[in-house]
């Protein structure tokens, strides 16, 4: 199904921004548009400086290195001027005319506009030059070959499909262009077919990255999560909720782009995701432990064992501390792939606004077995996630060996 | 008035407490080596090495091995003739200050997990309690009253046995469902803790007469109103002593404000946090009150053992509950001061009252110890500081300092007045006005706390100094040598530092080191090879005050015939050594350390000491009245805090070892020496007590035949000299001096305080005369105290530390990694090496805490809350402090007479302002607000 | 809240089997049922990691395991290690020797307070046996230290004593090859 471009509406979305009306000089605007078009997560490496690329991401294809976007002219774009920008930012096009690795997402920044593009520009000319070049990217073919590209590009080089804006309010045009545009959120929450791009048939239906789901942000799925239209714009602002916390590829996403959003925007995305008539988020009541399968009620004790000493025996979490297991939207998730993998590889600390600053979770890969594990996920799905079916000991394998498939 | 403890008064009379006997056995006493695998010390023979020096501490193999050390580790069934069952308590706390407390609400607990006793504020006045009013009013909030602070305790709840305490306090965490909110009422307000203001307008130099000071003439109090200090009496040059002070801190500020061309005045405001001390050992207490012998037993962490049982003594003594004994047992613990002068002991003592027969034990958790626990006051601070630019000499320094106290009076108004009179850091200021106040607020309580006000002062006051020395275009070093501190020069109170000043020598130490002259040179190498960072080098150095200016220590050297030496001494062992170091310290006049150290020992019944008055208050004529009694003392005890082991408690050491020395060995020896026709192997020579030796543990003096200490100790015991001598000190800047009469000598020392033991064969009637608790009490032939208007010197002790730091900025995040850091400390005399430089590198780490991650809202969101942990208060981990790098240097002490100073608080104090210099000469910017966070960092560059 | 019974071996001897709440700590374990308080309740949080005890695992290989947010029933059937049952000792109690990380702790005056020394030691002790299976090279020294206790708190010492005596007692022990 193909919608048609809408670049129109994209601008009456941004003249309804007060955020951006905030902002006073295009360098502010263009600020302000970097943050949400995220451009640090992939051109600053852990560690580095602001924009100076390094930063490895690894595609199924090899690892891609974010290149130097600072004002360097050696090493950086400092020779760029608007126009080559833009190109590089729509098309791909890098300045000497090569076309850019996809990891870079052109397909979603193909509707930023000319405006806004030139003011990311303006503000990244004001960026502290940095004289050093970013690591060499080494890809496997046909995509260690940049003319490789050029094929990928006519496939789906042709900016992401978008839905027709017509019926929807402002907020939710503003919304389209925060998410599919600027915020290329579905760069992952998308499953991507075998040649890397997109499926836009199952556009925000979630994709797999790294072992662990970017889940579907369809308006059903989230409301079905326990999505409201407050808890999801507070969540972006807080990197937490009572639904949960950010954690794994999300986690930068809130520290180098959804924390800096205006409540504005925020809502528009919320909007956006949610619809302008959002559906009823989901309340779920704690099922007794006499009413969930006997894997699940071996799986308490596992929970008593090596979970409860944070997420506290009656699953209320600890404030400031750990999240609630009660009310979590992981728990909720049809594919426990996420709940596995969080509970084997553990979460790192986390830092979120103001004082707020999660402590580490531990990964269990060695301290529980599989039956142990098998059972936890019963427990933890059936009792909190309202999930009535068990797992069983071969779907926790499988998920276990498609995670480490050496 | 340095009103450290402004209204304390020790009631306490021999061990007789309000008619309650009190008697505080240590944990670590023999007497319960029972209950333990190990008592907590071991033998000298099994840590002293054969160069006189510690291997270990004495206390090391009980607590490697994870013995029972700390009150915290004790249970009821470890005490011997406790009963075995031991019932747990715990604080409710209120946490919305702006609402009225309309009562509580524990049904919803369920029946099964209902206290087993409640005590609230209603029990205790119905009861007659009466709680210590240091640390009043209102222990445990009245229903209808509006809370005092965020956190103010409504109620102790106590269950007999562990389970249900362990559910129902799983459920009453992180909520404050049991709390009956009331109406939404204004916030409690209450008169500021404390209010000082120090002016000195010095002569042409510093030797000159001081036009006006606080030593000379006096410190200057404000009126009070609307909660607030004023100053509204009128300045007058020949009106008393307050028109006077302000009639020149009003010429000091006509001067500053219209400075002359020459002169740069420097103008800024600096903040400091609060701050959880984070001793490791939360606050706890665990007692049985048996109600047949109506004794209180009473296991308690505490640095301050003596004020503790006084205290808990006076408070249960009115009460309905009978009360004939009061057993104290203080742990070995730890608390950085803030388990000094602190409430929560009167807490754990009530439970254990109201524990009907069952031992209870009131233990805070991490959570509970953040939201009670004492912190480190937040300064907020404006400093003047006008230099001349020809010369780069400092001319004026004025200070306006608010401190918040938080939400109940502790030391709050003597670490504000500690915090003023430090603020000159190193230098010598010849014109000063320094004001502060310490206000109430809703926060958690803030007392005492390594550096006491002076981390805040001087730290601010380093960085000041640095930041001018940029703003005139001069080393920093260079404008330090120019403006600190010589021997003799005043402090700003117009008082003289004792001893030598050290601080040019470490100066020129630091001005030569590599990374400090090279600094520039070397940003500019390590930005080029590291693009992503700043780079930078800060130095800082302060000289810290040690003691109260009311330090009372005793101790207790005794040894028997066959030559063990046993010390028991009033400090507590709070993890610097202590225990170790006085144990050595005998060695200098015994030639072996102590083999038995009992600490925290506050049986000193020998002395029949009595006290009254305020040390701190007391007029001249009232102190006079007072030492007419030969048995009173300025204060009975110090408590372990202030840095004082060192100084103070080894003073106390070493003039009871000299005692022995002098009345006992000495004689002993000469005795021995003498023995034969014509006085032996000494008649030929010359024998001089002052140039006695001990050589590898035997005593020698002008080539006499060498004397083990057995042989010596024997001898004394049978010719019945001298073998035990307990002393008590007193000093306010200066000790106290007695003359009493040994035998037939009259000697004067520096005590006020003196009981002495004759060895096993002395004379029936020396004997008789052990009549005091075993020992022969000395009377005072004459006394002389140190004079009270030294109270307004505020500080005569100082130890000096400086520290050099490199430090790295991320451009991205802004986040400060600590490089290396070297230091320099000079403490006198070193007692023990690896002890100082533990002090040091803790120190140091606390420093680099407090500078860089330390921090917590006040107030709402903050840690009355219930709900703060170390995951969001983040402590310095061994990755922060450059574990394997950092480096450091004691200078020698000029002679072995040197004194041992103080260094336990100095040491974090440096590199506080080095690490906020460093972070400057990195980024360019400055950033005056601690800590320094990436969030302040980033905010210092972009705006 | 169900009770169940619990048996593990807790310093080379069964402990008695006990019904304890299936949601019991092992830190309340250890202090309130065993009386072994030297496993130290810090933070109660899995943060600052003076509660840590060795468990012995079956492979022969050893760990560390936070008790203040490990449920004891987590320690079912496993062979558990505390700071109390390191050292030595006669028959009257008495320490006759340390291990090798203790002692060396105690010569090098590591721990102040001591309230986190039992986690340190732990720490130190799992790295010993670490390495006694398999050496760390001398370029890896240091790293193999901070990545053993670099997540322990101590607010006493810095770290500099307790670290450099690590560092030390691997080297003494010939746990450290060249490269």
């Amino acid at each position: 199904m193909k919608y048609p471009l809408l670049r129109i509406a994209m601008a009456v979305g941004l003249a309804g921004s007060s955020a951006l009306a905030l902002a006073e000089t295009q360098v502010e605007r263009g600020e302000y548009l970097t943050r949400a078009a995220d451009c640090m997560a992939c051109h600053t490496a852990k560690g580095g400086a602001p924009y100076a690329g390094g930063l490895p991401i690894d595609s199924p294809f090899g690892t891609i290195y974010g290149t130097n976007i600072t004002p360097s002219k050696e090493h950086g774009i400092g020779l760029y001027n608007d126009d080559e920008f833009f190109a590089a930012l729509n098309e791909g096009k890098r300045r000497d005319g090569a076309n850019l690795y996809p990891a870079m997402p052109y397909t979603s920044y193909h509707r930023v506009t000319r405006e806004d593009a030139d003011a990311i520009h303006a503000y990244l000319k004001t960026v502290e030059p940095i004289e050093r070049a970013a690591p060499e990217t080494s890809l496997s073919f046909p995509f260690n070959v940049r003319p490789g590209i050029i094929a990928w590009n006519l496939m789906y080089g042709d900016g992401v499909p978008l839905e027709s804006p017509e019926g929807k309010s402002q907020a939710w045009q503003r919304g389209q262009y925060m998410v599919d545009v600027l915020g290329h959120c579905g760069e992952c929450h998308t499953p991507r077919g075998m040649a890397g791009a997109m499926q836009a048939d199952k556009r925000m239906m979630g994709g797999v990255l790294n072992g662990y789901l970017a889940p579907s942000l369809l308006a059903r799925d989230l409301a079905d999560r326990g999505w409201s239209h407050e808890d999801l714009s507070s969540f972006l602002k807080l990197g937490m909720s009572d639904q949960g916390t950010m954690f794994n590829e999300m986690y930068p996403v809130f520290h180098n782009s959804t924390q800096y959003l205006a409540d504005d925007d925020l809502n528009a995305i919320a909007t956006f995701l949610l619809g302008d008539q959002p559906p009823e988020a989901r309340v779920l009541n704690e099922v007794p432990l006499d009413q969930v399968s006997s894997s699940a009620q071996r799986g308490r004790q596992q929970y008593l064992n090596v979970c409860a000493g944070c997420h506290a025996p009656g699953g209320e979490g600890k404030p400031h501390i750990a999240v609630a297991m009660r009310g979590n939207t992981t728990l909720r998730l049809d594919d426990p792939r996420n709940l596995l993998r969080v509970i084997e590889d553990g979460i790192g600390e986390q830092k979120f606004t103001g004082f707020e600053r999660m402590q580490p979770m531990p990964g269990f890969a060695d301290k529980l077995d599989q039956q142990a594990l098998t059972d936890l996920l019963n427990y933890l799905r059936q009792t909190w996630g309202g999930k009535d079916s068990d797992l069983v000991l071969a779907d926790v394998q499988a998920l276990q060996e498609e995670a480490s498939p050496e | 008035m340095s009103n450290r403890d402004m209204s304390r008064r020790s009631f306490l009379q021999g061990s007789v407490v309000a008619g309650v006997t009190v008697t505080l056995i240590p944990l670590s006493n023999q007497a319960f080596a029972a209950l333990k695998e190990e008592s907590v010390t071991m033998p000298s023979e099994q840590w002293l090495g054969t160069n006189g020096k510690a291997r270990s501490r004495n206390d090391a193999l009980s607590k490697v091995c994870g013995g029972k050390v700390f009150a915290r580790d004790i249970r009821a069934k470890d005490m011997p003739g406790w009963p075995e069952q031991q019932g747990h308590a715990m604080l409710l706390k209120i946490t919305k200050a702006d609402h009225i407390y309309a009562g509580m609400d524990l049904s919803w607990l369920g029946a099964e997990l209902q206290p087993d006793r409640i005590v609230t504020a209603e029990d205790l006045a119905n009861d007659g309690i009466a709680f210590p009013q240091d640390h009043g009013p209102d222990p445990l909030l009245p229903v209808g009253q509006v809370p005092m602070f965020i956190g103010h305790p409504v109620a102790i709840l106590i269950w007999n046995d562990f389970e249900c305490f362990r559910q129902a306090k799983a459920k009453l965490k992180f909520n404050d469902k049991a709390i009956r909110y009331g109406a939404k009422a204004e916030l409690y307000q209450t008169d500021p803790y404390g209010s000082f203001r120090y002016v000195r307008v010095g002569g042409a130099t510093s030797a000159d007469e001081d036009e006006f000071a606080s030593l000379k003439d006096s410190i200057l109090f404000p009126m009070l109103r609307n909660r607030r200090p004023v100053w509204d009496s009128q300045p007058d040059l020949h009106g008393d002593l307050t028109e006077r002070g302000l009639y020149y801190a009003g010429r000091i500020k006509q001067q500053i404000d219209a400075p002359p061309d020459n002169w740069l005045v420097f103008d800024e405001r600096y903040k400091t946090p609060s701050i959880e001390p984070a001793a490791l050992e939360p606050d706890n207490g665990n007692g049985w009150y048996d109600t047949v012998s109506k004794t209180l037993h009473f296991v308690v962490a505490t640095q301050c053992p003596l004020e503790a049982a006084t205290e808990t003594a006076k408070m249960i003594a009115p009460s309905r509950f009978a009360l004939n004994n009061l057993k104290i047992h203080p742990g070995y613990t730890v608390g950085y001061g803030s388990k000094d002068h602190n409430i929560f002991v009167y807490y754990a003592a009530l439970a254990a009252l109201y524990g009907a027969g069952v031992p209870v034990r009131l233990a805070n958790d991490r959570y509970e110890q953040f939201q009670s626990g004492i912190k480190r006051h937040p300064f907020d601070i404006r400093y003047q500081l006008a230099v001349d630019k020809t010369d780069y000499s400092f001319k004026i320094f004025r200070a306006e300092m608010s401190v918040d106290g938080g939400g109940r009076a502790n030391y709050s108004s003597s670490v504000a007045a500690v915090g003023a009179t430090a603020a000159q850091s190193i230098y010598y200021m010849p014109q000063n006005d320094l004001q502060v106040t310490a206000y109430h607020s809703r926060g958690v309580e803030a007392g005492s706390m390594r550096g006491y006000g002076t981390l805040q002062s001087m730290a601010s006051t380093e960085m000041m100094v640095d930041e001018i020395a940029d703003r005139l275009g001069i080393d920093a070093i260079v404008l330090r040598k120019k403006n600190a501190m010589v021997s003799g020069t005043k402090n700003t109170q117009g008082a003289i530092p004792a001893g030598a000043l050290r601080l040019h020598e470490i100066l020129d130490k630091a001005a030569v080191h590599e990374v400090w002259k090279n600094r520039h040179a070397l940003k500019q190498q390590r930005e080029a090879q590291d693009p992503y960072h700043w780079h930078g080098v800060g130095f800082a150095i302060c000289q810290k005050d040690f003691g109260t200016g009311s330090e009372a220590p005793m101790a207790s050297v005794e040894f028997t015939a066959d030559g063990h030496i046993s010390l028991r001494h009033i400090g507590i062992e709070i993890g610097t050594g202590m225990s170790t170091s006085q144990a050595l310290v005998v060695a200098d006049f015994l030639g072996s350390p102590a083999s038995e150290v009992t600490t925290g020992e506050t049986q000193w019944d020998e002395l029949q000491l009595t006290t009254g008055g305020n040390p701190y208050t007391m007029s001249q004529a009232e102190q006079n009245n007072f030492l007419l009694d030969p048995r009173w003392v300025g204060k009975l005890a110090s408590a372990s805090s202030a840095s004082n082991s060192a100084y103070y408690f080894s003073h106390a050491t070493r003039e009871a070892a000299r005692v022995l020395f002098n009345h006992g060995l000495w004689p002993a020896a000469l005795h021995i020496w003498s023995q034969g026709p014509y006085g032996g192997q000494a008649n030929p020579y010359v024998v001089r007590r002052e140039d006695a030796n001990w050589v590898d543990g035997q005593l020698t003096a002008n080539g006499m035949q060498p004397l083990s200490f057995a042989q010596l100790a024997k001898h004394a015991h049978d010719l019945g000299l001298i073998t035990g001598a307990t002393v008590h000190g007193f000093n306010r800047w200066s000790w106290a001096e007695s003359e009493f009469e040994i035998g037939k000598t009259r000697v004067r020392l520096p005590l006020d305080g003196l009981a002495v033991k004759y060895g096993d064969g002395a004379a029936s009637e020396k004997q008789a005369q052990m009549n005091s608790a075993g020992f022969h009490l000395l009377d005072r032939k004459t006394v002389h105290y140190p004079d009270v208007q030294l109270n307004n010197a505020a500080v005569t002790y100082y130890s000096p530390v400086a520290t050099l730091v490199e430090v790295k900025v991320n451009k991205g995040t802004g986040e400060v990694q600590v490089l290396n850091h070297h230091s320099w400390i000079e403490c006198g005399r070193v007692l023990v090496e690896e002890l100082v430089k533990g002090q040091l590198e803790g120190g140091v780490a606390m420093g680099i805490g407090h500078a860089l991650m330390e921090e917590m809202p006040l107030y709402e969101g903050g840690p009355g809350e219930g709900d703060w942990n170390f995951n969001r208060y983040r402590l310095p981990m061994a990755r922060h402090v450059a574990v394997w790098k950092q480096t450091s240097e004691i200078l020698p002490p000029l002679s072995r007479s040197d004194p041992a100073k103080g260094i336990a608080e100095v040491v974090m104090i440096p590199v506080v302002g080095a690490i906020g210099n460093a972070v400057a000469h990195a980024i360019g910017k400055r950033v005056r607000d601690l800590p320094l966070t990436s969030t302040r960092i980033k905010e210092a560059l972009n705006g | 809240m169900a009770n169940r019974s619990l048996q593990l071996t807790l310093n080379g001897n069964a402990a008695e089997p006990v019904d304890i709440p299936d949601d019991l700590l092992m830190i309340d374990y250890l202090h309130e049922y065993k009386n072994l308080t030297g496993s130290r309740l810090g933070c109660g949080q899995g943060i600052c990691h003076a509660c840590v005890v060795i468990v012995d695992n079956p492979d022969g290989t050893s760990e560390e395991v936070r008790t203040c947010i490990t449920g004891a029933h987590y320690f079912a059937g496993k062979r558990v290690r505390t700071i109390e049952g390191h050292a030595t000792r006669d028959d009257e109690g008495k320490v006759t020797q340390l291990n090798p990380i203790q002692q060396r702790f105690v010569d090098e005056f590591a721990f102040q307070c001591s309230y986190c020394a039992p986690g340190f030691v732990n720490a130190a002790t799992v790295l010993v046996e670490k390495l006694q299976r398999q050496p760390v090279a001398k370029s890896q020294l240091e790293k193999v230290v901070e990545d053993s206790l670099g997540h322990h708190i101590c607010r006493c010492t810095g770290y500099v004593r307790y670290f450099s005596a690590t560092r030390n007692v691997l080297t003494e022990l010939g746990l450290v090859r060249e490269g």
